[in-house]
């Protein structure tokens, strides 16, 4: 069941990812942070997938996939000029690619309690999902989902690392 | 002071029981750890060749005692008779050598074992006193594996004997925890056990577990269908059902104290918000209906009244409101960030989370919000659960790295770690008395 939901994600990536590297420079490219060869062997590390689905294939959270993670502050869902711009980006991908659909995952730092976090990830996913509909891109092209801070990008407690989790990242679908 | 009303109040409740019941000398509150007690393991009367059966039961017996904080549990290594061949009544046993290593009270017992079945006879003494305390004295039988369960009604009977208020121990805690490395699935502990048991087998995220009021099933959101919704798990059959059918995503749920409806977190659009369903999952009213966030819904023991955390003021508070919806009071005054509300089963208490100090730390206050105390200080310490008894709290902590589950009474007195090992353990419950 879930191998073949990864399967659809990973199919889904292989189409979109040569689509994304022909669009324009000013979009985002795939692959940053992602696959790429690390020392002497040959690195492989799995491409995209929702951040529950990579854990259990004991994969990290994908930082900053095809399109950009949105960060906010702490106890915060709402947007800084810096989100904007990179929202702005994300919208021109999704336009540029009508036929992909995003999941929005709302992320939290791991400070607070294990509920109220879901709800808040919520709230960020939710923010993210108005901002791309306002600008036009079809609310049915777009999923939301709260994963609190259960899935961290990384452990360290300092503000770096907060800041780094506290996020909306977009997993891209297949059309 | 504290110790002098302590004391008096317990002579009081020893007094109403009548004078032959009081045993010599005075216990005061948890933490005190004063309270001077010897417990023998109970003597072979046949069956139980070697004393496994005994040695399981006194070192239950022991960590329950020296959990609640209340006693000074006397090392087995100065006992004055030989557990094996010293008498158990009255007459028998050597008072003035027990006095001789301070031992106020003393448990002696006797365990026979025939096939899987088990009798075992429990008696609490005065020193001082040279007597037997009946109130506090038990003959138990059942299966081997309920030997654990005899030591803990026997904790909880002395308990209930000397500070007036029965014990918590013969009960359960349920948890969220990694410990096996596999995401996270929900984990069940009894006090004599070494290591929390898994519940479940979702490999996924689990959330917020909650205890039917019989202990037999516990609520917690999954992430088993991709996103999260409301399932039990039967102890017994370990079966998963959903609690509250259809696509709509549930974030934590908690029954009823009279186990016939839940309130549970919706969300929807982004906004979470907090409804009472009944048995069938099916909606009997929305009872907050507000942009901001509305989460963990913790029930009054009456049914009546639940607390909740609420953003609604621009950061996180707690509040209590009627379950038809009306009458919402603020409950938190200090802090910016509180969270994950916790009513007492006795209702006189509510326990929740603070942002402060560099973590965070739990916080018991009176259902309007008075005379609120920080009971926590070391490491952060979140989600706080009552006991039956509504004395002492578990909440998890990460004063001895990692996140473990901790104890401590109301007053924050006592602190005792519970559990150990690989993994983190978050979110836990404490079980309603066992039946």
């Amino acid at each position: 069941m879930s191998g073949s939901w990864t399967w659809r994600v990973a199919l889904a990536l292989l189409l979109i990812v040569p689509l994304g590297s022909a669009c324009k420079k000013k979009g985002p490219r795939p692959g940053e942070g992602g696959a790429g060869a690390a020392g002497g062997g040959i690195g492989e590390e799995g491409l995209g997938g929702s951040s529950l689905e990579r854990a259990k294939r004991g994969l990290g959270p994908e930082e900053n996939g095809i399109l950009k993670d949105v960060h906010f502050g702490f106890d915060r869902y709402d947007l800084d000029s810096e989100g904007r711009d990179i929202l702005a980006r994300n919208v021109e991908w999704l336009r540029q690619n009508p036929r992909a659909k995003v999941e929005l995952e709302g992320h939290c730092d791991s400070r607070g309690t294990i509920e109220y976090n879901l709800a808040l990830g919520a709230k960020r996913a939710k923010t993210v999902k108005d901002y791309l509909t306002t600008q036009g891109i079809a609310a049915d092209r777009i999923s939301t989902i709260s994963y609190g801070k259960e899935l961290p990008l990384c452990h360290d407690e300092n503000e770096t690392c907060w800041a780094r989790n506290r996020r909306v990242h977009a997993v891209v679908l297949g059309p | 002071m504290r110790r002098i009303m302590l004391c008096s109040a317990v002579l009081m409740v020893l007094a109403a029981r009548g004078a032959h019941a009081v045993v010599t000398g005075t216990i005061v509150g948890p933490g005190s750890e004063s309270f001077p007690i010897a417990v023998v393991p109970p003597k072979d009367l046949g069956g139980d060749p070697g004393g496994a059966l005994g040695a399981r039961f006194a070192k239950a017996l022991t960590r329950d005692l020296d959990l609640s904080g209340y006693f000074k549990l006397i090392d087995p290594k100065t006992f004055v008779e030989n557990p094996e061949t010293s008498g158990i009544t009255a007459g028998e046993i050597d008072f003035v050598g027990w006095a001789a290593i301070g031992a106020q009270a003393l448990v002696k017992g006797g365990i026979s074992a025939a096939g899987n079945g088990i009798t075992l006879e429990v008696r609490l003494f005065d020193v001082p006193g040279r007597k037997d305390v009946p109130q506090a004295s038990k003959r138990f039988s059942g299966g081997r594996d309920d030997v654990g369960r005899m030591a803990h009604r026997t904790a909880d009977a002395i308990l209930e004997f000397l500070t007036g208020e029965r014990g918590p121990f013969d009960s359960k805690l349920a948890m969220v925890s990694t410990r096996s490395g596999r995401l996270k699935d929900v984990y069940t502990w009894t006090f004599d056990q070494d290591d929390p048991v898994r519940a479940t087998d979702e490999r996924s995220l689990v959330i917020a577990p909650r205890w039917r009021p019989d202990a037999r099933a516990l609520a917690f959101a999954s992430y088993r269908e991709h996103m999260p919704h409301l399932f039990q798990v039967d102890l017994g059959t370990r079966q998963v059902t959903r609690l509250v059918p259809g696509p709509g995503v549930v974030l934590d749920g908690a029954w009823s104290p009279d186990g016939t409806r839940l309130l549970v977190t919706r969300e929807e659009g982004g906004n979470s918000d907090i409804y009472l369903v009944d048995r069938g999952g099916q909606v009997v009213q929305r009872l907050t209906d507000h942009w901001a966030i509305d989460v963990s819904p913790a029930w009054a023991p009456d049914g009546r009244r639940f607390a909740f955390c609420s953003a609604r003021t621009g950061s996180p508070q707690i509040y209590v409101m009627n379950v038809d919806g009306s009458n919402v009071v603020r409950v938190s005054h200090t802090g910016s960030y509180n969270t994950s509300p916790a009513w007492s089963p006795k209702g006189d208490h509510i326990a929740y989370t603070t942002r402060g100090g560099g973590g965070f730390q739990v916080v018991v206050t009176t259902p309007d919000g008075g005379s609120a105390q920080t009971i926590t200080s070391a490491g952060s310490n979140e989600d706080p659960s009552w006991a039956p008894d509504g004395r002492y709290l578990v909440f998890s902590s990460t004063r001895a790295g990692g996140h473990r589950l901790f104890l401590a009474d109301r007053d924050g007195k006592t602190q005792k770690q519970l559990t150990r090992g690989a993994g983190d353990d978050t979110s836990p419950a404490w079980s309603a008395r066992l039946e």
